[in-house]
């Protein structure tokens, strides 16, 4: 009986093996054009290269919200004593990429890829304040630049001091949403009070220390007398619609926004884009491994095609307008001049990496946000 | 012996067939209102507090005010316009128009909140089409044209989306009353807008509370009209437990606040229970 049940077992496992494919799940957090990236861009490419597998993307929901699920189902699974998760490679935000490296969820990957030693950027070893070296790849940066127009603004202002004496000669002529209308204007707060608390590094990268509060409370006090000369937009979108129709001269918006909107026809191609010192937050999603990944060594050269220079510069850059996840000098060869131009003509890469910072800590975001209400909006 | 027993079956049926409706009700409506109460006031350890209204009343006093004020603007305006269209509807005197009208009035009913929201951006937008037309028909200098983007364009939002469902019920309402009150009326002299505040407006007052308060209630609600035009302080409450959740995580005060605005929306339930009170008395 024994054995006949050992045959049938090893026919079944045979059939099993040869019959079906195999698939690859990769779980991504964000908006639908990250699904869609993977499902018509990187999946036809990776399953031409490895005849026998299937890329199945599913999409979590936009903003840290979505990364938060992805954490949840890996956390149940190793609750659950499971030992193959059913998501060979996920795509997160710095927040949940802290957690899930501190509750060991991830796989270390980073120097068994080839593409490992590609990464340049500070991000790859540091998600808000957390050590996550080896666990992550960013797929790509994104930033929040100050977006102008050359008609209305002949010098653009070079700093936020700079900016504060612009709105003052040119009141209700800078826009920025707020905290309540999406992360361009939360950006633009922390980058402020960055700039004004002159404790910069101390809120990207900790320790966290509760007695700064008033030094924070101090530069949102400056930001309440800024905003009596600034125009309120409603979202990351109504920024960029005012700056279009003229409403407003300049305001802070996402790069990869702006020049999706300007490759639509939706932006004017007059407007032109500055990074101001000290910096403006930017962030990356980074693919990870879950830790007991079902096919980890398939997820491994699934993310060397996606951080392969090739892919960075026709995926990321070309199609995504987002900036490279790996370093830009492995990039550019790889692209005609002209993509390039577009992407690093107004902020070059020695600005971006001068001034593209990383949001605070998380506890020091959660006092400046609602420093903001508190203080400014009362 | 039957007749128990039969009174016995006709509750059962009864409870069968309300039991349904009645699951629904508790399942989907009394249970999360339970949890957000109780979710609204426990503390971190579980201990009962009053910590998260604390922080809603310091951080969004304003935003309550301001919501109450919009909503009371709006559910006036909404008033006003239902009246004046009900109201030539019913006593017109132009049977083209009025058909034109009955057909025109109708079409923001079927246009959700959200789309009217995206509508009002591009249109009361500085350089939006509102201002093109005024600029262009030279009614205004192009400097002096502003964005009406604020509490104003909510305002206009909730007014253009909701007016015509209180004008439906009240144009209901209007043709039902007797034809002969406004006819006698007329014959001893009785101009038009007399007609329509002396005579017919009384006759349909149940209606037109009615439908006030069902506005009132469902504007008090609405998160994307705010979050499209103004979700910049100050702002419906709505948006703030949208922000609360999305940006803090934090249920406990967003619990708080629609706790709150329920509390807000009472005040339009009074209304609309002492007029059903009334009207069953009545009969």
């Amino acid at each position: 009986m024994k054995t006949r049940m050992f045959i049938l077992a090893v026919a079944l496992a045979f059939a099993g093996a040869t019959a079906a494919q195999t698939t690859l799940n990769v779980v991504t957090a964000g908006d639908q054009n990250m699904v869609d990236y993977v499902n018509n861009y990187l999946a036809p490419k990776f399953e031409a290269a490895n005849p026998g597998v299937k890329v199945r993307a599913v999409g979590t929901g936009p903003g840290d919200a979505g990364s938060q699920k992805i954490y949840e189902k890996l956390s149940a699974r190793q609750k659950a004593g499971n030992n193959e998760w059913d998501v060979d490679v996920a795509v997160i935000h710095q927040l949940a990429s802290a957690t899930m490296v501190k509750e060991k969820l991830l796989l270390p990957y980073r120097n068994d890829v080839s593409v490992g030693k590609l990464v340049s950027r500070d991000t790859a070893k540091n998600a808000l304040g957390a050590d996550v070296d080896g666990y992550v790849m960013p797929m790509f940066h994104s930033q929040i630049v100050f977006a102008y127009n050359p008609d209305l603004v002949k010098a653009p202002p070079k700093s936020f001091v700079e900016l504060n004496d612009w709105v003052k000669k040119n009141p209700k002529q800078f826009g920025y949403n707020g905290v309540k209308g999406g992360m361009s204007g939360v950006g633009f707060v922390t980058g402020w009070v960055s700039a004004y608390s002159g404790m910069g590094d101390k809120l990207e990268k900790g320790p966290y220390d509760a007695s700064a509060a008033p030094a924070i409370d101090k530069a949102l006090s400056g930001l309440k007398e800024f905003n009596q000369y600034v125009v309120m937009t409603p979202g990351n979108a109504g920024t960029l619609d005012m700056l279009n129709r003229g409403e407003i001269a300049m305001g802070p918006v996402w790069v990869d926004m702006f020049y999706t909107w300007q490759a639509d026809g939706r932006m004017s191609p007059k407007i032109k884009l500055v990074l101001p010192s000290p910096g403006l937050p930017g962030q990356p999603m980074y693919y990870v491994i879950p830790a007991k990944a079902a096919h980890a060594q398939l997820a491994k050269k699934f993310i060397e095609l996606a951080e392969s220079p090739e892919v960075q510069a026709d995926g990321i850059i070309k199609q995504f307008n987002w900036y490279p996840g790996i370093d830009p000098q492995y990039v550019q060869p790889k692209l005609d001049q002209a993509a390039w131009n577009k992407l690093f003509t107004d902020i070059s890469p020695a600005d971006l990496s001068k001034y593209g910072r990383p949001f605070p800590l998380s506890p020091y975001f959660k006092d400046i946000v609602e420093g903001y209400e508190r203080v400014v909006l009362k | 012996m039957t007749a128990p027993m039969g009174i016995f079956r006709g509750r059962g049926v009864a409870l069968a067939l309300i039991a349904p409706a009645l699951a629904v009700v508790g399942l989907f409506f009394v249970a999360p209102l339970v949890m957000s109460g109780v979710v609204a006031f426990r503390g971190k350890g579980g201990e009962f507090t009053l910590e998260h209204f604390r922080k809603s009343f310091d951080y969004y006093t304003t935003d309550l005010l301001f919501t109450l004020a919009i909503v009371l603007l709006s559910t006036l305006l909404i008033g006003l316009v239902a009246i004046a269209i009900a109201g030539y509807l019913t006593l017109g005197g132009h049977p083209r128009t009025v058909a034109v009208l009955r057909w025109l009035y109708r079409w923001p009913l079927f246009i959700p909140f959200v789309v009217a929201g995206q509508l009002m951006r591009t249109f009361l937008a500085k350089n939006g089409m509102l201002n093109h037309v005024l600029i262009g028909s030279g009614l205004i200098e192009p400097l002096s044209a502003q964005s009406l983007l604020d509490w104003r364009g909510i305002v206009v939002a909730f007014v253009w989306k909701q007016a015509p469902f209180v004008t439906l019920l009240l144009a209901g309402a209007m043709a039902a009353v007797e034809s002969q009150h406004i006819e006698a009326a007329r014959n001893l002299g009785a101009r038009r807008l007399r007609v329509l505040v002396d005579i017919v407006l009384p006759q349909v007052r149940g209606t037109l509370l009615v439908g006030l308060v069902l506005s009132f209630v469902t504007m008090l609600s609405v998160l994307s009209v705010p979050l499209m035009i103004n979700p910049n302080s100050p702002t419906m409450v709505t948006v703030d437990v949208a922000y609360r959740i999305s940006t803090h995580g934090d249920y406990p005060v967003a619990n708080a606040l629609c706790l709150l605005s329920l509390a807000l929306a009472a005040i339009g339930a009074v209304f609309y229970l002492r007029h059903a009170a009334a009207q069953v008395e009545g009969k």
